[in-house]
């Protein structure tokens, strides 16, 4: 029972972050509620006994990416646009309407279909207890089945670097370079 | 021991707020934070689902979506400074060179 309370608490503040990060006007508080959204979704993968997805969410989202976010913010003068604040369309409104209906179809459709068929695969909480931990079972599954998508994700990370680079460097290309 | 729906329905929530404010928000940045709403709403149905069907697989899943994450937002923000030090401005209401 207590497991599920907190899973409700955490449900209910994540869903309040999510909604500040889309309506508070200014970057850098919309940038810390998602933090906290980060962290609590962390909590939430912890209640499911992903240990491994939770240090990874706040090591690296958390830790890293927002604080990329929050670097960039602050680089980028944004006092201009905030206060440019321009209202939401007609249109915009229709917009959200129509998504908030079909993802309420898909809700309810995910709540009333009763409970979903399952593979039963051979990995039950015992299993991996007994294996030596979620993070060791992860680890292993990771360096034998996945080790070839592994050493591509390392690549895609050295692309990236190199890209970010490249497109975030000043342009000094001759003719546009002034004395 | 939680139903599978209910994280079915809080991924779901939290992939309306960010498709939302992808469609809301005119500052470049803010559509970036709102896309790692929807990313890490992606994440938590992976891992409902290796939670389901007693399988890991879900899990190295999301290891690799946050890898790709982090790579996205980095291109991502590189672009922004790029833009910002071209035009001098973020807000998608001014950069509107692609709309036809």
């Amino acid at each position: 029972m207590a497991e599920q309370l907190i899973f409700y608490a955490l449900a209910a503040i994540i869903v309040f972050c999510s909604l500040m990060v889309i309506s508070v006007k200014n970057p850098v508080t919309a940038a810390i509620y998602l933090v906290m959204d980060l962290f609590l979704m962390a909590g939430v993968y912890a209640i499911m006994e992903a240990h491994f997805v939770a240090a990874t969410q706040v090591l690296v989202y958390a830790g890293a990416i927002v604080v990329l976010f929050l670097f960039v913010i602050m680089l980028v003068d944004l006092r201009s646009e905030s206060v440019t604040k321009s209202g939401l369309s007609g249109l915009d409104y229709v917009t959200i309407l129509l998504t908030a209906l079909s993802f309420a179809g898909v809700g309810c459709l995910l709540v009333f279909a009763g409970e979903p068929m399952t593979t039963g695969g051979p990995l039950t909480p015992d299993v991996i207890e007994s294996l030596g931990g979620n993070t060791y079972a992860v680890g292993m599954t990771l360096f034998t089945q996945y080790l070839w998508p592994f050493e591509l994700a390392s690549i895609l990370i050295l692309l990236a670097i190199v890209a970010s680079i490249v497109i975030a460097k000043k342009d000094s290309s001759p003719k546009k370079r002034r004395g | 021991m939680i139903p599978i729906d209910n994280y079915l329905v809080l991924a779901t929530v939290m992939f309306l707020c960010g498709i939302i404010g992808v469609i809301t928000r005119k500052n470049l940045i803010l559509i970036m934070l709102s896309i790692e709403l929807m990313l890490n709403s992606a994440n938590l149905l992976f891992v409902a689902g290796s939670k389901m069907h007693n399988n890991l697989d879900g899990q190295v899943m999301v290891f690799f979506i946050i890898t790709v994450a982090a790579c996205e937002a980095a291109v991502g923000l590189a672009m922004v400074i790029s833009l910002y030090r071209k035009y001098g401005t973020v807000d998608t209401n001014f950069l509107r060179m692609l709309r036809g």
